[in-house]
């Protein structure tokens, strides 16, 4: 806990509160300030949305913390607000509500408009509140209201104010707290590690959601590349990212994948199961893993067929790749994102194993490990954008 | 929807937030105006020990041009942009764009050295300032580097930033009285991540061209000498030489399989085409 100096409605506030306490969370939660609502927790709905310093802003993905000494205006602020109170007039002559969910973060986006706005554009207001969502979608109303109220105040000759009277540079809010920490948070309880756990857990078959389609060719022979094929430490050491937790039996192994993207890590523990099938040359890795972090888990099968090349001299080797993932991470994904990681994953897992077979020095292999998190990364990125692909390039 | 604890520390300046970060070994996250980060702390997608909050630091926030360039420094927001309180040497092109990004609500918080260093393919600035030909500066303990934006953004989410190292400031070079700009999107819904962005920069008294096609899953194609694009050579009639089918086979050659996708892709470039003529 920190105590967090602020200023809300004019009102100076001084009141401990977790760093990763919202400032939504905080004048709700705290000051029980209940009219700013809260909908989507994640910078898209708008439902949130306060003046901070004067402008307005998402009070889900702000911290109170970071608004040290700002000034907050929530809807409650601004009952005597000269156009909201003209705002709040229009809304009901136009009937721009019903069940009133997304007014008070309509209000405070409408207020801005009708503060910078030079004309009452039907276009430019409608984009102007294109961050603010109504479920009841009573759009016509709102935009009507929005309308009026510029209208009426600019045959009054009010006459807007285009950057809404800011002068200083940077996020608003910021700039008036003095350096400062936190008390560190307490310690997180570490996780169970998987491994103990996957020695219990049977590996089923599933159906995959994702199946994707690879082919490489390896300049080895088919008999040698299946004998590489059944070396799962040797395997292992060729799919980047990948580490055993325990010695591979002939059938069965344990490990981890780990994945990083940009700011998002994961570490999938678990474990896989080894077919192989010597008469057709083909086999199939079926794996289970979860991420304790991100309360996530995956499916995961390669499957894989060898085919002679230039009379034997070199392989084909075809891969099916299949994978399920639930939980957290897969809120997001985009199958374009995921076949071009495919695509760069088998290359470096072609380039890693005709280096381990042709013997080349374990470093090259650890250096290739790099950059299939970058790979992986690609898949994870693309969950991300799915779930956050709702604004663009906030920053 | 609430982040997982962590700690919080507002460094006094830059060589302070550094020096954390340097500490960290890797368990902290820089937050500036919190506009991408929020969202993924808020899903629990980031889990970082240490947030260090940079939105204090004065040095960051400046803007001033210098040797025929705008230099910005990472916290400068898309609404100061938008709303000129920062000097404009692209002749209303920055301008433009800023305007146009997400929300106002999230614009006045988003910075531009978040934007960059989040590397998302489908922000604005990643491609609209390897258009402008911009460069950016990375300051770590060790001192500083510069790189074009091109050579910034690598990846998805993947940027050049080492670890203990941020984006402190942007350089953007003034743009030429005979240059043409041309930015278009395509999204879903306004204010959403772009689909497709392209940008483009055309100046046909020096026969030249800067071309970005953006939002296509990884790090935007930049075409610095784009005279292919336009039938071999860059003059005043260049909207009429567009070709769409070097666009398309540009596409192609980074992967995107699906003609849909191309095509979306292709069109959009096209309209950045025809705005920079218009």
């Amino acid at each position: 806990m920190t105590t967090i100096a602020l200023n809300v409605n004019r009102h100076a506030v001084e009141l401990p509160a977790e760093p990763r306490t919202s400032l939504a969370d905080f004048v709700r939660d705290r000051l029980d300030l209940t009219g700013t609502h809260l909908g989507c927790e994640h910078g898209v709905c708008g439902a949130c949305t306060v003046l901070l310093d004067g402008v307005p802003a998402r009070a889900c993905i702000t911290y109170a913390l970071a608004c040290e000494g700002a000034d907050i205006t929530t809807i409650e602020g601004l009952d005597e607000d000269e156009i909201t109170t003209e705002l709040r007039a229009a809304f009901t002559r136009e009937h721009a509500l019903q069940c009133g969910y997304c007014t008070p973060g309509m209000l405070v986006s409408a207020r801005d408009l009708v503060l910078r706005l030079p004309d009452a554009d039907e276009r430019r207001i409608r984009v102007g509140l294109s961050g603010n969502l109504c479920r009841c979608t009573g759009y016509v109303g709102i935009v009507r209201a929005v309308q009026s109220v510029i209208e009426a105040r600019r045959a009054r000759s009010v006459a807007p104010l285009a950057d809404s009277g800011r002068t200083s540079l940077g996020p608003a809010g910021s700039g008036r707290a003095a350096s400062g920490r936190s008390e560190p948070s307490p310690a997180r309880q570490a996780p169970v590690p998987a491994s103990e756990r996957a020695a219990a857990v049977s590996i089923p078959d599933f159906t995959p959601a994702t199946v994707l389609d690879q082919r490489f060719t390896l300049p080895h022979p088919p008999a040698k590349v299946f004998a590489m094929f059944g070396d799962i430490a040797g395997i292992a050491a060729c799919l980047p990212g990948v580490s055993l937790t325990s010695p591979p039996g002939p059938d069965r192994v344990e490990g981890s994948i780990r994945v990083r993207l940009g700011p998002i890590a994961a570490s999938f523990e678990g474990a896989a199961r080894v077919e192989r099938d010597p008469a057709t040359l083909s086999g199939r890795i079926v794996g289970i893993g979860t991420d304790e972090r991100s309360h996530s888990a995956t499916q995961g099968e390669i499957r894989y067929r060898l085919l002679p090349l230039e009379g034997g001299a070199a392989t084909a080797v075809e891969l099916s790749i299949g994978y399920t993932l639930t939980g957290l991470l897969a809120q997001v994904g985009r199958p374009g994102l995921v076949r071009d990681l495919a695509k760069r994953l088998v290359v470096e897992f072609a380039g890693n194993l005709d280096r381990h077979m042709s013997g080349a020095p374990s470093g090259q292999v650890a250096a290739a490990e790099l950059s299939f998190w970058s790979i992986v990364s690609d898949v994870l990125r693309a969950r991300i954008a799915r779930i956050l692909g709702r604004r663009s390039g906030a920053g | 929807m609430k982040p997982a604890p962590f700690s919080y520390e507002r460094p006094r300046d830059l060589d302070a937030a550094l020096s954390m970060l340097a500490a960290s070994g890797g368990s902290a996250k820089i937050i500036a105006g919190g506009q991408s980060l929020g969202p993924m702390l808020n899903l629990r997608l980031v889990q970082p020990e240490l947030i260090v909050d940079i939105t204090g630091l004065a040095e960051l926030k400046r803007a001033e041009v210098s040797g025929g360039e705008l230099v910005l420094g990472a916290l400068v927001t898309h609404a100061d942009i938008e709303d000129g309180r920062t000097a404009d040497v692209t002749r209303g092109a920055m301008r433009g764009v800023a305007a146009n990004i997400a929300y106002r609500a999230v614009r006045n918080r988003g910075t531009i050295g978040g934007s960059l260093s989040h590397a998302d393919p489908a922000a604005d600035w990643v491609s609209a300032l390897a258009a402008l030909g911009a460069r950016v500066t990375l300051r770590s303990l060790a001192g500083a580097r510069t790189l074009a934006i091109e050579a910034f953004v690598i990846g998805a989410l993947e940027s050049a930033l080492h670890a203990g190292e941020i984006v402190e400031a942007i350089h953007v070079p003034a743009r030429p009285a005979s240059a043409h700009w041309g930015y278009a999107k395509s999204c879903r819904k306004t204010g959403e991540f772009a689909h497709a962005i392209g940008a483009v920069l055309i100046d046909p008294a020096a026969a030249s061209a800067r071309v970005v096609i953006g939002a296509i899953d990884t790090a935007p194609i930049v075409v610095t000498d784009a005279a292919g694009l336009f039938g071999g050579k860059i003059a005043t009639d260049y909207k009429q030489r567009f070709d769409t089918r070097v666009a398309d086979a540009l596409l192609a050659k980074a992967g995107i399989d699906d003609a849909a996708q191309r095509h979306i892709h292709v069109s959009v470039l096209k309209r950045a085409v025809e705005e920079a003529a218009a």
